[in-house]
């Protein structure tokens, strides 16, 4: 029987991965590099034209790899992790509902409009517990581990929710993109280490990068955004909550940052193995266990690709509903990022 | 047990008398309600001998924003004004402030004996010196923007721009243009 603390060793074929990726480390870094200066110079040429055409193209598939991945290191039995993916699971579901139905409340006038970032830091408030109680418990599996440091940073960080709500909303749209970073970089220790050292220097230029759009854009004017579709593209990337900074800034930043979040996961953990074979459900412990589920995931993985292709087909019949619903549902994909994470941590 | 017994009292006692004292309390006279800037930007008050007429020269751009400032009706309050404008939020964000200091303690005292001391030493020079850059950072303040003004006499006799930031203000009625320019008796 497999266990989930065995599920990292089980998982982490480094043969397998070396195999599939036949780059120099050379080649990994020059990959790396052209694609974030690429994606900056098209996010700052172009923000609004990429921010459509980018979410149109990734967003469907970057959560089906995301979800085929994290199937990969879901154990075929929790065993001693049972309390941990028993919350996980619960605080996944349970906060998207709850964020699925902020919209619900809006429209219907349940909730007072004034008191409308009450709502939001109560929600904000759920999710940082959810993920300390994630921290704590993942804590107690690792010997010589005091992650007690979770509680207060998470006092810290509710406090700096309550004090600006939407703010802390932002934060988390543009934070969320980053977590993609940590992931290749936690599973580039476990299947290429020798590719550590460059990745980690590599990363070095996404700050230089992102400052180097802020200098360049801070004094450009504002985007125009007169209809609809970008009036929300701009809204997303937080133009009304601050009114002073110019929108072209913010969503070229934004983009550029879910350009480099679909890149990880659509190309680079691919392209290392960390996926597998997307066709061969045999990567994956629950599908290939002796009391696994095959068809099911099967089922699941083929759901997720017509899912895809019914999201292609909303962004041509109405592009504005159609992204509004995506990333009100989307939140499910950045709560189950947390777990995972934690997971490899 | 008596002494404590008597504290006890004598807590219970003041805290009831202060339920009384509050109640004592004259209701608070409701201020007239302040006017809201809806926009804040930059004015530049210059001379110019050739002219015949006072000009008012607003840029596209910003008349734009003042246009959008004035739809939203001034609602687009600043991060400061934000904090400030819920009660209720500050308080839970003070508990949770209170609660992070405190847990923080306990965590302290936890790994105290199994951490080095130059970790704890490290996050307390890095306490100190972030705390002497607030203060730097808070002297670095900027001056309040009538200073900008004070010139402003001298300068239009000396026929030189003088240049500071405005609120724009929408007022009610039908009056002229009004410039407010806050000049200090010095």
């Amino acid at each position: 029987m497999e266990r989930a603390e065995n599920i990292g060793v089980a998982t982490w074929s480094r043969r397998s991965t070396r195999d599939r990726a036949g780059i120099s480390t050379r080649s990994f870094a020059a990959i790396l590099i052209i694609a974030a200066c690429l994606s900056a110079a098209i996010a700052s040429w172009l923000p609004l034209q990429a921010s459509i055409v980018t979410v149109f193209l990734f967003a469907g598939p970057h959560n089906w790899f995301e979800a085929r991945y994290f199937l990969m290191r879901l154990p075929a039995r929790f065993g001693r992790s049972r309390n941990f993916f028993v919350l996980a699971f619960a605080g996944i579901g349970g906060l998207t509902a709850a964020y699925m139905s902020l919209p619900v409340l809006y429209y219907t006038n349940v909730w007072s409009a004034a008191n409308w970032p009450d709502l939001i830091a109560g929600w904000n408030t759920m999710m940082l517990l959810w993920i300390s109680a994630l921290v704590l418990i993942r804590g107690r599996q690792k010997a010589q581990r005091d992650w007690f440091w979770i509680i207060p940073t998470a006092c810290v960080l509710c406090s700096l929710n309550w004090l600006g709500p939407e703010l802390f909303s932002l934060a988390i749209v543009y934070v969320h993109p980053l977590v993609a970073l940590w992931f290749l970089e936690r599973h580039l220790q476990r299947t290429k280490p020798e590719w550590l050292v460059v990745y980690r220097r590599c990363l070095m230029i996404l700050p230089l990068l992102v400052l180097g759009m802020l200098w360049q854009l801070s004094r450009s004017p504002s985007l125009n955004d007169d209809n609809g579709l970008f009036w929300r593209i701009t809204q997303h990337a937080g133009a009304q909550l601050l009114p002073s900074v110019s929108s072209h800034m913010l969503v070229s930043t934004h983009v550029f940052l879910e350009m480099m979040h679909y890149g990880v996961w659509i190309v680079a953990l691919p392209l290392i193995g960390a996926t597998g074979a997307i066709w061969n459900v045999k990567t994956i412990p629950i599908a290939s266990h002796s009391r696994g589920f095959p068809k099911l995931i099967c089922a699941f993985l083929i759901c997720g690709l017509l899912a895809v292709a019914g999201l292609w087909a909303g962004f041509s019949a109405n592009y504005t509903l159609t992204r509004d619903i995506y990333f009100t549902v989307a939140m499910a994909h950045v709560l189950a990022e947390a777990p995972f994470l934690l997971r490899m941590v | 047990m008596k002494r404590t017994l008597i504290l006890s009292a004598a807590i219970a006692g003041l805290l009831a008398a202060s339920v009384y004292a509050f109640a004592d309390i004259a209701k608070p006279k409701p201020s007239p309600a302040a006017r809201q800037p809806v926009f804040y930007t930059g004015l530049t008050v210059t001379t110019d001998a050739k002219s015949y007429e006072a000009r008012l020269q607003i840029s596209q751009e910003t008349l734009k924003r003042i246009q959008e400032a004035a739809a939203r009706n001034g609602e687009d309050l600043s991060m400061t004004q934000r904090i400030v404008h819920s009660s209720s939020r500050t308080m839970i964000a003070g508990v949770f402030m209170f609660l992070a200091v405190s847990f923080a303690g306990v965590w302290f005292a936890r790994s105290k004996q199994r951490r080095p001391h130059k970790v704890f030493a490290s996050v307390l020079l890095v306490a100190i010196v972030l705390g002497v850059a607030t203060v730097l950072v808070r002297a670095n303040a900027g001056p309040p923007g009538y200073i900008r003004w004070q010139n402003l006499p001298q300068a239009l006799k000396d026929g030189k721009a003088t240049s500071g930031g405005v609120d724009i203000e929408i007022v009610p009625g039908d009056d002229n243009i009004k410039l407010i320019i806050p000049l200090r008796k010095s």
